[in-house]
């Protein structure tokens, strides 16, 4: 692909591209105001309502239960205000986020080749996906104790347990996407007598890099659900939002809880969203299910 | 061949083809071809087509003319009889413009020349002249899906047109065009036929467009197909448009149009 050629192009703008082939006017596109508006608006509303809700219930329960729900003065006064806390909620949450990208640094290359592998190999596939769907239906929290036993309390079980959590939407949106390539384009490349490697790197893969990405985000955001989840069983060590989300029950500290909480449900849409964006720049341009048009 | 930028046969690992029976540029003798589950698509089909004809092939649907295409191309394998192509360069278009989604219009064109390991710099300059000659200038840039039907088309052809094929299939492709764009989609393919002199093979079941774009017509009957009928277009190419109101037309299309009705009967 020359550069020159794509430059020209994207130095045109999109409108008066459209509308040298368009028979009529292209209505005018949104104002960046109205757009911003329209995209944030609504999920600002709802959440005004949702915290109003919160409010609501929480005056409506007696004094001596209102410690289940803080206030946010008490998530400042106890929490976030606090400069020491603050600084351990950062190490927690990095420490959380090392595990989750440790574990998918693990299970994407992993399911990848398997997927490709199953993909080759028929009888493989047949072999194989009955026990990755035994795999994804075994609550791997009840396994999480003999991951423990058998592999102590280090960093190794904890990615280990987010790898087995993430590991299952990955093979098998690759494998769906690999099927689902176009068959008339397999035949052109036949008819080059192009080999299975060419046709697996030039058509099957690019045909089947959406898929896998939708299989990646959900993997992405399991990813730090699964880091903390497995870290409900480690109370000891320098661990992360997991742990501190224990050690604020036993303590009895749960504005800290709350704060974890938080911080840690923004860790995981900050992943899903790293996924989404990258996602959108890679496969906008030419495929459907992209949020953009171009 | 033309005059366009010739790739040392060398260079990408072509070998010379040994000359065809009778100097013709496909050859079917008694080709048959059941599928595995025992149906009988195609049975004796004999068929010459010299250098430089466009052939169209007619008949009912399901008839096999798209599984002789096929066995010709080499994508599917007959059951007994010979088939001689040379498919050194062989040109191919589906029933839809199968381009890839991913890549814009350039890589497209660019794909096969690509896959046989052409060298860049002469990809382009080839890819340049083909995108100009089926009138995609200014487009290079553009992914699939932000062109029209017709003009996916075009880049198919541009495509198969880069490996300047000696044969040129094609398999219905212009049967989900509006008719406009069909017809002027015919007159292209038939310019570029006379420019470029490869021999084509075309399959449809619109009966004007085998006559309009044809030196020959193959009618062939329900399955089992077999050839029932070959009908010589004599008209001088390169074609006006305005002879698919001629009444001599008219006629050949009522000749094939009855060898049709025929072959549904038989």
């Amino acid at each position: 692909m020359s550069d020159p050629i794509v430059a020209a192009y994207k130095s045109t703008p999109l409108k008066a591209q459209v509308e040298r082939y368009s028979p009529v006017p292209l209505a005018p596109a949104p104002s960046v105001g109205r757009r911003l508006v329209l995209s944030f608006a609504p999920p600002l509303i709802l959440g005004i309502l949702i915290v109003a809700a919160y409010a609501l219930i929480r005056a409506d329960l007696p004094a001596h239960r209102q410690f289940l729900m803080p206030s946010a003065e008490g998530l400042w006064s106890q929490a976030f205000g606090i400069a020491a806390f603050r600084s351990e909620l950062l190490m927690r949450a990095l420490t959380t986020i090392s595990i989750a990208i440790t574990g998918l640094a693990v299970s994407i290359p992993v399911g990848i080749m398997l997927g490709i592998v199953m993909f080759r190999v028929y009888a493989l596939e047949k072999a194989v996906f009955p026990y990755l769907v035994a795999l994804q239906s075994i609550p791997i929290m009840a396994i999480i104790p003999l991951i423990q036993s058998a592999l102590g309390f280090g960093f190794l079980p904890k990615v280990l347990i987010v790898a087995l959590f993430t590991f299952f939407a990955i093979p098998t949106t690759l494998l769906l996407g690999l099927k689902s390539v176009d068959r008339n384009i397999l035949e052109l490349f036949k008819l080059q007598n192009a080999s299975w490697w060419v046709m697996l790197r030039k058509a099957a893969l690019p045909s089947a890099a959406p898929t896998l990405f939708a299989g990646l985000r959900i993997s992405g955001s399991l990813a730090v659900i699964a880091a903390i989840v497995s870290e409900l069983f480690f109370l000891s060590g320098k661990g992360g939002l997991g742990q501190l989300l224990m050690n604020a029950k036993i303590d009895f500290k749960y504005e800290q809880m709350y704060a974890a909480l938080i911080v840690a449900s923004a860790l995981s849409i900050t992943v899903y969203l790293s996924f989404n964006w990258l996602g959108n720049r890679l496969f906008a341009h030419w495929h459907e299910s992209s949020d953009r048009q171009r | 061949m033309t005059g366009s930028p010739t790739v040392n046969a060398a260079d990408i690992g072509a070998r010379p083809h040994p000359p065809l029976p009778g100097g013709n540029a496909v050859v079917f003798e008694k080709v048959s071809m059941t599928f595995p589950d025992g149906t009988e698509a195609l049975s004796d089909v004999d068929l010459a087509i010299g250098h430089g004809e466009f052939v169209s092939i007619v008949g009912p649907s399901g008839c096999g003319k798209s599984t002789l295409l096929r066995i010709a191309s080499g994508l599917s394998s007959h059951s007994s009889g010979d088939v001689w192509v040379d498919r050194q360069q062989l040109g191919y278009t589906f029933q839809d413009a199968t381009l890839l989604p991913w890549r814009r219009v350039q890589g497209n064109v660019e794909l096969l020349m690509e896959l046989r390991g052409y060298p860049a710099a002469k990809r382009r300059e080839i890819a340049k002249e083909k995108i100009e000659l089926v009138g995609l200038s200014g487009f290079e840039a553009h992914f699939p899906r932000r062109l029209s039907g017709g003009m996916r088309m075009r880049a198919s052809l541009a495509r198969s047109l880069a490996l300047n094929p000696n044969v040129f299939m094609f398999d219905e492709p212009f049967g989900a065009l509006d008719e406009i764009t069909r017809e002027r989609l015919n007159d292209e393919v038939i310019d570029l036929h006379c420019r470029e002199g490869f021999t084509g093979i075309f399959v449809t079941h619109s009966i004007p467009e085998a006559v309009y774009m044809s030196s020959k017509v193959v009618v062939m009957s329900r399955r089992p197909g077999r050839i029932i009928d070959t009908l010589d277009i004599g008209f001088p190419f390169p074609r006006q448009p305005d002879l698919r109101y001629e009444p001599e037309f008219s006629k050949l299309c009522g000749a094939v149009s009855r060898a049709l009705r025929h072959a549904i009967e038989a």
